[in-house]
């Protein structure tokens, strides 16, 4: 055959180049000073040692590769003898057996996430009733009455479609076997299971192999049903990128990459050598030339048949079984060593070191989990993915999650610390008798702009439906900022339930998007876009604002003169909680004046801790012998006059959330 | 010959409501060179599979020294096959797959009595081994790649590797069939040898009747799951049962008579002299004219006249094609006869074999279609594809 | 023996109706009801509310299955010439290309598409690049335009770079796998029957490798119309495709699971058909993910 010449190699090299480029920056970022992926701040090893400091992505990828290894292990098996079993049907049989073979392989991976996440929901939701029926009729052993997703659900959606690849890359190697083999060797002598494991099993196994590793890999890299299936005690490496795609992928996450793609490079560098030899092996041996085996390969050959070299190839399968398994139980220990309290919050939320805090002062231990809404938490609540005990939702989702009976209320006796909170914290609208929460922080919406890219300083909504920055401004996405400030602008309520009003908002909106004044919509996003001048003004909460200013100083804040929305997020424990006692230790640390400074210093959100609000500035300049910028603290901790200004969120009527959805999906198209 | 070894009684096999064989009763001697013949499907390859215990028949017994083994797995009968394509193991070389029998621990009587597994010693298997490649001249193969052994050589592994176990019986199925022609006949005499050195039982199976006939101690020719007939090779020969062990055995020309008397039988309105006896008078017969029986004379000396229609050279003789009446025969002769001329035929009393009539009367026999079957017969891709009966499609 | 064996197949039967069939016809049952509150709480009720207020998402629908239709046409063109010559090198060279399509898998395929916002972004690596090789002053030169900047990301054409980007190898692998099989004797007879090289590519390797192509369609399609994080990331927000749609149904502010199934029910379908219409012209799917 014609082999390629200097164009064709070329194109495969350019194809190479293209899938390639985006990892070398990867790699080449993980080693970066800064903590930029953008902007070269020179060499450092630094976000290798962090990694085994940050909890979030040390966790994630223990789950990730117990996930992946027991997944692959189960499926494996399973799918070899399926195969087999398979194998052996007639045609009648097997046709729809492999096409149902198929489904996982060959479906969008959302919809077998959604699925799975429904079957496990409706059998969660029958299982109660089961279990408790169980339970009153013998007493030898309890069955949990309460289930969630989780690490079993996790394994049992990737085994489900790990199967079908092992099962793929079997069958046709069955199929190529002499249907005779096994007759044989059942002819000279073994059983059915003995002429498996010596015949069958050695001719299946380069199929095995690579089913096994299509298997591994699949799994490490899902994590669109992950996503559906883990719930939210759970995370997966994947799935925490995903959390900090939105915000800010710390470069944490690069060197864990890199070192997970160093690794495999080295095997398969290794396995294509081995290959490689192997290969010329085979053409020397077809092509009848004489082989002279390795002397030193026949004699450990022939060590290996002696009783001292079985008794070592015992050991090694001994030694290697017990890896695994050691691997996987240690896995498990360190995600599943019992957690004692769950906690939920949103994506750096807190000063991670007041969780090893507690933890020393305690002995409890603390699993702490993210998500990126108010609404994801809520759906995540609402389909029984989640099992925390305490969650950290904002104003009107606190009233919404009250409203449904979601939430306990709170023994305060266990909680001095909700003396400091400040009396305008307490009792409000959402809460009335403050029976259900704690506050945790609070803040104003507001604009964020580059002053280098906008003339002059910004002070009205105006200028994000206007043409002054056409192609600049980021909407925020989702319905309920995105149209409450435009209520704001026209002079409405953000808690209006008037039709016309929402659709005077709403027009407001799709005209400046229909003149191309956005640029895009995003989340947290924002930070990436924000901090490196990629967008001229966005909406957006005041303390990250301030988190952005760290990294860019053109950056400007405002509360415009129409007013804004203002919020608290406060603690609260979900009804049944498992462990309320611990969760009420957790809350009165958190609330803590001590804990309140250094969330403050970390997170750049108020306080609602009166003594906190009070010190920070001194004790600001105590911790970096300067002087807190004023302006910076009354960004931070609005006040009272912008407050005023300010509207808080209520909960709006399921009406008008369903009315809100669809003019926010009209937008969108 | 030697005392019974293997019998099958009343023995019936179906597949999917499909009939393979319908009731066989047969027995194998002890040292005894044994052929199962027949066209493809005819039931051959399960039968075998019946007595290496690979299936179990539907109904009917698999007696094996008189114990009845219906229901002992292969693994446990004192019988090794040689399989089609040999079915070797592309895991291991050469060594390993002889030895690999043998490796397996088998359950054998202590001194104490109890059933316990015993293995082989090492240097006992290597010694056997060594013999066994010996005896199937493959010295200094041990450690080749079963990939790189040529059809021959795989095969002597093949039959080392049953062997090497010490079977009472070897069955082989289509051992040659995936040898080109010369080697065959080499392997056809090397079989032989090897059946003869080892005293043991060797069943074979095979469509190629001048092999079953070059090899056998005993045929067994059957169709359509049904034995036919069973003798040595010069009976299936001579003396064939019906038109179709007349046909499938060798060429002959298969023609319709009436038996007037013992020793008279009537063809074509003409009356031959014959050696068989024994039917009733005037009852239609099967006659069977083998090619080489029949002598060709001038048009006024023969008994039957007839118009050359076709003319082959074959080497030692002509494949000369006659046309009596509108009914073709093929007769070899060394004579050169021109295509349309005009001759007689005479045929000697012992070169006339009458057959009761059968299913298969009037289906074998006539040369008038010649050139197409003899195409058919001597197509290679016509290789027995037996395999596929066990009921299972692959692709 | 035949039968015994094939009673291993029963504990693998068993699991995929509880976790691939069941799982489907619940996504069907929640499709076809929707909640209603009465006295005693939630209960579902029988409707195809789910279904006919669907047109309000004709947009999203179309736009996906269009950048998914152009992204996997692009694949096509850069995946199949990029399978041919792979599979016309020698062996070494060969095993070492498909390591390198996989290898990219074990880099989390979302930190991957983060990386191109950094490539992408207004101030990022490319537009640095343009400005620095002086093509965007060229650019404002030539058509009277002032920009400083080429708007990349958070555009449908940043979205079908992602899905390119993303989902090539699974166009090169399953093309690469029947082409390395196709008998060159093939191509040879077709030679030696007066072909030239362009009729033996269109009247003999084409057709012959139709069914590589058929199963890397599907395997870039399929993907591509239900994505949800490359759409995200890539753009912006603004390009709402049905796998946001979804999501946003399930763990997002529109919490409908009802609706949520019903849409992934009609993407089901239309994929589908799709699939049906391609099997047509040839007959594809499994080798794909052999390696």
């Amino acid at each position: 055959m014609k082999k390629n010449g200097f164009g064709g190699r070329s194109l495969i090299g350019l194809c190479f180049l293209f899938l390639y480029l985006p990892i070398f920056l990867l790699i080449f970022f993980s080693f970066n000073a800064g903590e930029s992926s953008a902007v070269w701040q020179g060499f450092s090893l630094h976000w290798y040692g962090e990694l085994f400091h940050n909890r979030l992505v040390i966790e994630s990828l223990a789950t990730t590769l117990l996930v992946s290894l027991l997944s692959t292990a189960i499926a494996t098996v399973a799918g070899t003898f399926a195969a087999i079993g398979i194998y052996s049907l007639t045609k009648k049989w097997r046709d729809p057996i492999l096409v149902v073979n198929d489904i996982p392989m060959m479906n969008a991976d959302i919809v077998t996430g959604i699925s799975l996440c429904l079957f496990f929901v409706a059998f969660f939701h029958g299982w109660g009733g089961i279990a408790r029926w169980l339970n009153s009729w013998q007493s030898l052993i309890k069955f949990p009455t309460r289930m969630t997703l989780g690490l079993t659900t996790l394994i049992i959606a990737h085994v489900s479609f790990n199967i079908p690849y092992v099962i793929l890359n079997v069958a046709p190697r069955l199929r190529q076997m002499d249907k005779n083999l096994v007759d044989a060797a059942q002819d000279l002598g073994c059983t059915w299971m003995q002429a498996f494991f010596k015949v069958i099993l050695p001719e299946i196994k380069p199929g095995i192999v690579s089913g096994a590793l299509i298997a591994f890999t699949m799994s490490v890299d899902d994590f669109v049903i992950s996503y559906f299936t883990a719930g939210s005690a759970t995370q997966t490496l994947p799935m925490t990128i995903y959390g900090m795609t939105k915000k800010r992928v710390t470069p944490v996450v690069n060197a864990v990459s890199t070192l997970m793609f160093l690794a495999v490079l080295i095997v398969l560098i290794i396995n294509n050598i081995r290959s490689a030899k192997q290969a010329r092996l085979n053409a020397r041996r077809a092509s009848f030339e004489p082989v002279r085996e390795n002397p030193r390969v026949e004699r450990f050959k022939a060590w290996l048949t002696t009783p001292r070299g079985k008794l070592a190839r015992r050991l090694t399968a001994a030694v290697t079984c017990v890896i695994f398994i050691g691997t996987v139980g240690f896995l498990t220990a360190f995600t599943q060593s019992r957690p004692v309290v769950n906690v939920c919050s949103w994506g750096e939320y807190i000063d991670e070191d007041l969780i090893d805090e507690f933890e020393a002062e305690t002995g409890i231990r603390v699993n702490y989990q993210t998500t990126d809404s108010n609404e994801t938490l809520y759906s995540l609540l609402k389909s029984g993915g989640a099992d925390y005990d305490v969650v950290v939702p904002s104003d009107y989702m606190i009233s919404q999650l009250i409203e449904e009976g979601m939430l306990e209320e709170l023994d305060y006796s266990q909680i001095p610390n909700f003396e400091k909170i400040d009396p305008r914290f307490r009792n409000l609208p959402y809460d009335p008798e403050n029976k259900y929460t704690v506050p945790y922080t609070w803040g104003t919406v507001g604009i964020i702009y580059n002053s280098t890219m906008v003339d002059g300083d910004i002070t009205s909504w105006s200028s994000l439906y206007d043409d002054s920055n056409a192609g600049q401004v980021l909407l925020i996405n989702n319905s309920r900022d995105a149209f409450g400030i435009a209520l704001k602008y026209l002079g409405y309520s953000v808690n209006t339930t008037d039709e016309d009003e929402i659709r005077a908002a709403y027009e407001l909106v799709a005209d400046a998007n229909d003149r191309g004044v956005f640029q895009g919509k995003v989340m947290d996003e924002v930070f990436q876009a924000m901090e490196g001048g990629n967008a001229a003004i966005a909406t957006y909460y005041a303390g990250d604002y301030l988190s952005m200013l760290e990294n860019n100083e053109d950056l400007k804040f405002v509360v415009p003169e129409e007013g804004s929305n203002w919020f608290v997020d406060a603690m609260c424990v979900l009804k049944d909680a498992p462990n309320f006692d611990n969760a009420m230790k957790w809350i009165n640390f958190i609330a803590s004046t001590d804990s309140n400074l250094r969330n403050m210093d970390y997170i750049w959100y108020a306080s609602p801790n009166t003594e906190a609000l009070e010190q920070y500035p001194a004790w600001y300049e105590e911790q970096y012998g300067e002087e807190l910028d004023p302006e910076i603290y009354e960004i931070m901790a609005a006040p009272q006059e912008v407050l005023d200004r300010c509207e808080m969120y209520i909960v709006l009527p399921r009406p008008t959330r369903a009315f809100y959805n669809n003019l926010w999906i009209q937008l969108g198209i | 010959m030697s005392k019974e070894l293997i019998r099958l009684k009343d023995v019936t096999m179906t597949f999917d409501g499909e009939t393979v064989l319908k009731d066989i009763n047969i027995y194998f001697n002890d040292k005894e060179f044994l052929t199962l013949l027949g066209p493809s499907g005819c039931g051959k390859t399960t039968m075998l599979r019946i007595i290496g215990g690979f299936q179990t028949p539907t109904s009917g017994d698999v007696l094996f020294d008189g114990v009845r083994i219906n229901d002992v797995p292969p693994h446990l009968r004192q019988v090794n096959t040689v399989f089609q394509k040999y079915a070797l193991f592309p895991h291991l070389n050469v060594y390993d797959n002889v030895a690999f029998g043998l490796r397996i621990p088998r359950e054998a009587e202590g001194p104490d009595g109890k059933k316990q597994k015993v293995k082989l010693p090492r240097d006992e298997v290597d010694r056997r081994v060594r013999e066994m490649l010996e005896v199937v001249s493959l010295k200094g193969f041990e450690h080749r790649s079963i990939a790189s052994l040529s059809g021959g050589q795989q095969q002597r592994v093949a039959i080392a590797r049953a062997l090497v176990n010490r079977p009472k019986v070897l069955l082989l199925d289509e051992p040659l069939g995936a040898l080109d022609m010369r080697l065959r006949k080499d392997m056809q005499q090397e079989l032989k040898r090897i059946q003869q050195q080892m005293g043991i039982t060797f069943i074979n199976v095979t469509h190629d009747q001048e092999e079953a006939l070059a090899m056998s101690d005993t045929v067994v020719v059957m169709n359509e799951g049904v034995i036919q007939q069973i003798g040595t090779p010069e009976d299936i020969y001579n003396e064939p049962k019906n038109a179709f062990v007349a046909d499938f055995i060798g060429e002959s020309n298969i023609v319709d008579g009436i038996m007037r008397a013992d020793g008279v039988v009537e063809i074509f309105n003409r009356r031959f002299a014959c050696l068989d006896g024994g039917f009733e008078k005037d009852e239609p017969v099967d006659v069977v004219i083998r090619p080489e029986d029949v002598d060709i004379v001038s048009e006024a000396e023969g008994q039957l006249k007839g118009v050359v229609t076709s003319v082959t050279f074959k080497g030692v003789h002509y494949d000369t094609i006659v046309d009596f009446y509108g009914f073709k025969w093929l007769i070899e002769t060394t004579d050169y006869c021109p295509v349309d001329s005009r001759i007689g035929i005479k045929i000697d009393p012992d070169g006339i074999h009458v057959m009761k009539k059968s299913k298969y009367s009037g289906m074998f026999g006539d040369y008038s279609s010649y050139s197409e079957e003899y195409d058919e017969i001597n197509d290679p891709t016509l290789i027995d594809e037996e395999s596929a009966e066990g009921g299972e499609d692959e692709e | 023996m035949k039968n015994k064996r094939s009673l291993f197949a029963v504990p693998y039967v068993i699991w995929m109706a509880i976790f691939v069939v069941i799982p489907i016809i619940i996504v069907l049952i929640y499709s076809l009801t929707v909640p209603v509150e009465t006295a005693d709480g939630e209960v579902l009720q029988g409707s195809l509310e789910n279904f006919t207020g669907m047109a309000l998402y004709a947009g999203v629908f179309g736009r996906s299955f269009w950048l998914a239709f152009i992204a996997t046409v692009i694949c096509l063109f850069i995946g199949y010439p990029v399978a041919y010559l792979m599979s016309r090198e020698g062996p070494g060279f060969q095993r070492v290309a498909m390591a390198l399509i996989m290898l990219p898998m074990w880099m989390n395929f979302l930190l991957r598409t983060y990386s191109w916002m950094a490539i992408l972004e207004n101030n990022g690596l490319l537009n640095q690049l343009f400005a620095k090789l002086g093509i965007i002053s060229l650019y404002n030169r030539l058509t009277g335009s002032d920009i400083d900047h080429f708007q990349m990301i958070r555009t449908s054409g940043a979205v079908v770079l992602g899905m390119v980007y993303n989902y090539l190898p699974f166009m090169i692998l399953p093309i690469y796998t029947v082409l390395v099989k196709l008998d060159n004797r093939l191509i040879e007879a077709a030679a030696d029957l007066g072909a030239n090289s362009a009729t033996v590519f269109r009247r003999v390797t084409l057709p012959l490798s139709l069914s590589g192509i058929v199963s890397g369609v599907t395997m870039v399609f399929v993907p591509s119309v239900s994505t949800f994080a490359i759409s995200r990331l890539l753009g912006g927000g603004k390009q709402t495709m049905l796998g946001d749609l979804i999501e946003n149904q399930f763990l997002g502010g529109a919490y409908n699971p009802h609706l949520g199934a019903a849409i992934s029910m009609v993407m089901m379908v239309i994929v589908l058909i799709c699939m049906v219409v391609m099997n047509h012209f040839g007959d594809g799917g499994e080798e794909a993910m052999m390696l």
